[in-house]
């Protein structure tokens, strides 16, 4: 057999499973949305700067290609009843000149957890017990206060992986704001959500030095991998 | 932003080292990028051998100074040097405050580094001589070992957190996560007699509170070296005292200032304004600017004299005839703000600042330090402030104990969370808080809890499992790679592409535009289109794929026209056995998933394609379909998701192109191949690939006995790999498989 699954597929595939055993849909939303699931019903107003921080491709017609996952969460939430509990694969989009480290185009993983009583400390033991099943049982994680519009309290999260801490993944409890614009209601669930870059997981395994060489289709960088 | 430890020590005590204090940062919410110290580690102690006079200036001297290791020959103008003093040697690619040392020639001798005055080390005010070290300090250490430095703090401020935009703020963090006092000044000053200068805020809504402060008969001079030496510390470029004041104080307390030369300020007064229609102003860095209606502007009873919150006019600059001049200390509405900064494309350290939310109740505070400062410095006689507008009352939020308790999951009694919101400038009034007029992004209690997590501590939380549920039923997601085992199992590769097309690509693909989606601000003119198919992309990695003589790919992703997004499923092959390759990849996915043959017909490029698409191989065929139609039919629910392992490690792809030979060796049956191809590929790391591509048995080679026939793929990270090695390389591996399997390699 001389056929290649795509290192990002194949990366995709052991995170999914894992929370495939923790009990975790999965759901892929469309890349191009609308203002309102990308930005507006995420908390990310027009007029704050948290929005210069995403260089976003727009649309002639006025919608745009997603910024991040999180738009397929919300339409998710909108057609599910608590408990909520998916995981997020999809391809998501940054308006930016490429090199070989910055890129236009990345596979997220986001998840999210809906339910009565959610706390901070669910969110954390998800948190640690993926990454122990993904690096193996010693693998450290730190929890680091951070903002995100969409979340409250956020936390960015650092792993060590091969000796070296790197800053890995976004997360948070959900903000009441977007439980409710997903037609819950806030006062009665609260919930998490994360979400991690896998093209930044799948260079670091392996050491790849270009990120463009993932979407490049050359077989002497494809071949290598998944067989 | 950066922030510089000495400074910060002016409101706080830190009793810990810089390294501790970037990680109490970090995980309370400031995340501190990185430390450094204003002296540079490669300034070093060096020991002067010996002096000769510059043959070519009276006032240059060469000096002979030992670093430990070598003499080096420095060029020296300073005349207080000696023969056996140890002195700070900064060497070629030190930097020091205010310049790079580089290797240079002095009046035609060569200089390899400088010898410093206290004032180049940023270590004080002298600048007259050389500073010479004692008698002690070792020969080649670092100057760092012996002089405590200046340490500057380079911080991630999230956009919530205007607040932190300062010294003073991020001070209080430090305060508040220590648990120690903040000093925070009460500064007065003196007014003075009555101006005629009157203020009037016309646009209510976008100026809540504007004070001028006229100072009269100042001194314009350079700023004094404590002044400058902070400024450049980060990264700004001191200009004069008043000017560098108003900077001074912004980085300071956070609140941007501006100063006006009062004479150029017609009829005394000043007014706060919407621009008009096309009204222009050139702004103080000579651009001249046209306006509309939504920008803000200050000015005077005829003209624009400031872009108000951004840029200050031309027209009204402070230079070195300045006599008279007016402060300005102001509270801009951040949208505002926001749309003009981004509509002219002019972000300045004032306009980063009102769009994330200032201070509103520390403006009074600002200008009179400034004040103060310019007294101090500049001289002057301080006249009546003017105000306009009023502070706003603070916003009150319910401290919901019970709920902040149960999302962290702690059980903290109402005194502590009060502590922790008291030293964050908050005031605890029984259920109910006071939030600080610098805290715009505190409005429910959810952000309290963040507030009250981060300062108690995130690591102080304890995790919880979740709650065991049954695994839903399998999605889409699961049926799309079972399809991609099918596709691997037949030898195709996963690609995955942009799903971009550019105008270029249209015409490749002989693409009409009209259907396609349209992105408007591509800063790359290959995202200008998205694409409608999968398969121009494929033919892209076939043409690009020319060593390999079977280019057998497959995609699944999402293609897009003006009416709706679908999910594509399309395969292309081409070379070696191109047809009968495709054919039974279909044909397989047919067994699994029943549906119209119809709906995934091969198709053969035309010659005309090829070409276009720059592909050299004699045939290509390829075939697309809706991933929806071949899924809807497949049920996966016992599927287990494949994950394949790479045992190799990753190799580097080369710039160069990759050279291919074909093996095939006789062994016995029972060898695993896989054993073959590992061995082979631990030969030599020019080694890129090894495939098995053909394996059996035949009488002809004996009981018991297989032939495997390989491809391998050679290549040399910095130059095209020649035949001469590459038939080196080959007889290597021959040898080593040869004895290591008992193999007999085919001719």
């Amino acid at each position: 057999m001389n056929g290649h699954l795509h290192p990002i597929s194949q990366y995709l595939r052991e995170a999914i499973k894992i929370f495939e055993e923790l009990g975790f849909d999965v759901f892929e939303g469309p890349e191009v949305e609308t203002e309102w699931y990308n930005f507006d019903s995420l908390n990310v107003s027009a007029d704050h700067p948290a929005r210069d921080v995403q260089d976003t491709f727009w649309l002639v017609d006025g919608r745009l290609l997603r910024t991040q996952t999180s738009s397929s969460q919300v339409r998710y939430g909108e057609n599910h009843k608590p408990p909520i509990k998916a995981v997020f694969p999809g391809q998501i989009f940054r308006n930016e000149a490429t090199d070989a480290k910055h890129e236009t185009t990345f596979i997220q993983l986001e998840g999210l957890y809906i339910d009565k009583n959610v706390q901070v400390g669910h969110l954390f033991w998800i948190l640690q017990e993926f990454f122990t099943r993904l690096y193996g049982p010693e693998t450290k994680i730190r929890i680091r206060p951070h903002h995100f519009p969409y979340t409250e309290p956020s936390f960015e999260v650092d792993v060590k992986y091969r000796g070296q801490w790197f800053e890995l993944l976004g997360s948070g409890m959900v903000h009441p704001k977007v439980i409710e614009n997903m037609g819950i209601d806030s006062k009665e669930y609260t919930g998490f959500a994360f979400g991690l870059g896998i093209d930044r997981l799948v260079m670091l395994k392996y050491g790849i030095e270009d990120i463009r060489l993932l979407r490049s289709g050359d077989l002497r960088f494809l071949k290598q991998f998944g067989s | 932003m950066k922030v510089l430890r000495s400074w910060l020590e002016d409101y706080v005590k830190i009793k810990v080292d810089n390294e501790k204090l970037a990680d109490s940062l970090s995980f309370s919410g400031t995340l501190v990028e990185s430390v450094s110290t204003i002296l540079d580690e490669k300034i070093i102690v060096g020991h002067i051998k010996d002096i000769k006079k510059h043959p070519n200036a009276d006032r240059l001297q060469i000096a002979t100074v030992y670093n430990g290791i070598e003499d080096l020959q420095v060029v020296c103008g300073a005349p207080n040097i000696a023969i056996g003093q140890k002195v700070p040697l900064a060497q070629i690619g030190t930097i020091l405050p205010e310049i790079e040392i580089r290797r240079a020639e002095i009046r035609g001798i060569e200089s390899f580094g400088m010898l410093c005055s206290e004032k180049e080390l940023g270590l004080g005010e002298g600048s007259s001589g050389i500073k010479i070290l004692p008698e002690d300090y070792i020969v080649g250490k670092s100057l760092k070992d012996y002089f405590t430095s200046d340490a500057i703090f380079e911080l991630e401020i999230t956009p919530n957190r205007g607040d932190c935009l300062s010294h003073f703020g991020v001070a209080r963090e430090i305060s508040a996560v220590y648990k120690t006092e903040l000093e925070d000044e009460d500064i007065k000053i003196i007014e003075g007699e009555k101006s005629d200068l009157t203020v009037e805020i016309q646009a209510e809504d976008l100026c809540g509170q504007y004070y001028a402060l006229p100072i009269k008969n100042v001194k314009i001079a350079d700023s004094p070296q404590w002044l400058k030496n902070r400024l450049i510390s980060l990264g700004q470029r001191p200009i004069n005292n008043i000017v560098d004041i108003t900077n001074y104080v912004m980085f300071d307390l956070g609140q941007p200032l501006h100063a006006f030369d009062n004479t150029k300020i017609k009829d005394q007064q000043i007014i706060i304004r919407r621009a008009k229609i096309n009204e222009k102003i050139i702004t103080l860095d000579q651009n001249e600017r046209k306006l509309t209606d939504e920008n803000l502007v200050i000015s005077d009873s005829e003209k624009p004299i400031a872009l108000a919150g951004i840029m200050g006019g031309a027209n009204s600059e402070v230079d070195q005839n300045s006599v008279n001049i007016v402060l300005e200390a102001a509270h801009f509405e951040s949208v505002n703000i926001r749309k003009t900064a981004k509509r002219l494309g002019l972000s300045t350290e004032a306009s980063y600042r009102f769009e994330r939310g200032i201070d509103e109740s520390g403006i009074k505070k600002a200008i009179f330090k400034a004040a103060k400062l310019i007294k101090e410095l500049a001289g002057g006689e301080i006249q009546t402030l003017v105000e306009a507008g009023l502070q706003p009352e603070r916003p009150k939020v319910k401290i919901e104990l019970e709920k902040i308790n149960s999302l962290l999951g702690l059980s903290l009694e109402k005194k502590t969370v009060d502590e922790v919101l008291v030293s964050l400038g908050f005031e605890a009034e029984h259920d109910w808080c006071f939030v600080p007029l610098w805290r715009h992004d505190i409005k429910i209690w959810e952000d309290l809890a963040e507030e009250v997590g981060r300062i108690y501590g995130f690591d102080k939380i304890d995790s919880k499992e979740i709650n065991k549920t049954l695994t839903p039923p399998k999605s889409s997601y699961y049926a799309k790679e079972f399809i991609k085992d099918i596709l691997i199992e037949n030898d195709f590769t996963e690609s995955i592409n942009y799903p971009y097309l550019s105008q270029e690509d249209l015409e490749t693909a002989n693409l009409d535009s009209s259907d396609l989606l349209e992105i408007a601000n591509p800063l790359q003119k290959e995202n200008k289109y998205l694409r409608s198919s999968l398969i121009p992309g494929l033919l892209k990695n076939i043409a690009k794929n020319p060593s390999f003589d079977q280019n057998l790919f497959f995609e699944i992703g999402n293609a897009f026209t003006k009416e709706k997004e679908i999910t594509k499923l399309a395969l292309v092959s081409a070379g070696k056995d191109a047809k009968k390759k495709i054919e039974a990849a279909i044909e397989n996915i047919l067994k699994v998933a029943p549906i119209k043959k119809d709906l995934l017909n091969v198709k053969e490029l035309s010659r005309e394609e090829l070409t276009r698409f720059k592909i050299k191989k004699p045939v290509v065929f390829f075939a697309e379909v809706l991933v929806d139609e071949i899924i809807k039919n497949v049920s996966v629910n016992n599927y287990s998701l494949v994950i394949p392992t790479n045992e190799e490690k990753y190799r580097y792809v080369s710039k160069f192109p990759a050279a291919t030979r074909d093996l095939a060796f006789v062994l016995n049956a029972g060898i695993d191949s896989s054993l073959l191809r590992k061995t082979i590929l631990a030969a030599s790391d020019k080694v890129l690939l090894v495939e098995v591509f053909d394996e059996f048995t035949s009488e002809k080679f004996g009981q018991g006995k297989k032939s495997v026939a390989l491809h391998l793929w050679f290549q040399d990270l910095t130059k095209t790999i020649d035949d001469g090695e590459i038939a080196n390389l080959t007889s290597l591996i021959i040898n080593i498989i040869e004895q290591e399997f008992k193999a007999e390699l085919r001719s």
